[in-house]
């Protein structure tokens, strides 16, 4: 099945989970030109923020798929505190859920490295350029060489514009 | 092949293929920027990202990955 991000983001946005687009795909929000095949997202892993995220998703059979036999998606109020991150599958493409990045700290300073944005007339956060090119650099992955080559160039390019116009 | 000079900002000598020849920069030219060149970005495609919205830059990435995805299930007949 064909994954759908855009829907992904919009059942996040509707069903009021907070979040902040990070990862490789906050690097395409930004004009990174490479494909990922999932989205990431940072938020708050009180139990009101995951049940609120699972409803968003319910219908779409969310899996934990790094988990031996992708168990369902099945969480309780007493069992949310159990989880940091949530890798999950869903019928419209992989969600990751983070609730710390390393260089950065938890949801409380990831957010305060955000850009608030509008996509299609919804509103969502983003973590900015400067604050995923240290989350890259901190993980010093050999994967995330070329995203923080690209988002370097779109720095110098973002301003270059800025002061063409 | 060089794309035409849009708005004033680099165009000539943004990608790999181009390396070789001297990047003509309407402003100092940055060493983030060479070095992505020098990667094998092709800084052209940031720059035409870079001013499509949030919501294009998405959309086409959608396809771009649907795409993929389709290629990836291609046997051969």
């Amino acid at each position: 099945m064909s994954s759908d991000f855009f829907n992904l983001l919009e059942r996040l946005v509707n069903a009021g989970v907070d979040f902040v687009i990070i990862g490789g795909f906050a690097g395409v929000v930004h004009g990174c030109t490479y494909v990922t095949q999932d989205i990431d997202i940072c938020c708050d892993f009180k139990p009101a923020t995951l049940l609120a995220l699972q409803k968003a998703i319910s219908d779409l059979h969310p899996v934990h798929r790094m988990t031996p036999g992708r168990k369902k998606l099945k969480l309780a109020e007493q069992t949310c505190g159990k989880f940091k991150n949530l890798y999950l599958d869903t019928d419209i493409g992989q969600l990751d859920c983070l609730s710390f990045i390393d260089g950065l700290g938890d949801y409380g300073e990831v957010k305060q490295e955000s850009e608030l944005i509008e996509v299609e007339k919804m509103k969502m956060r983003v973590l900015s350029v400067d604050a995923l090119i240290k989350a890259k650099k901190t993980m010093n992955r050999l994967r995330d060489k070329e995203a923080v080559l690209q988002l370097e160039a779109i720095k110098k390019l973002r301003k270059a514009e800025r002061d063409i116009l | 092949m060089l794309k035409p000079q849009r708005r004033g900002l680099i165009i000539e000598g943004m990608t790999a293929k181009s390396k070789s020849r001297k990047a003509t920069s309407k402003y100092p030219e940055a060493a983030e920027i060479r070095a992505a060149i020098d990667y094998g970005i092709d800084v052209s495609m940031l720059v035409d990202n870079i001013r499509r919205s949030y919501s294009e830059r998405i959309i086409r990435h959608q396809i771009a990955l649907n795409t993929a995805e389709k290629l990836k299930g291609a046997r051969r007949l």
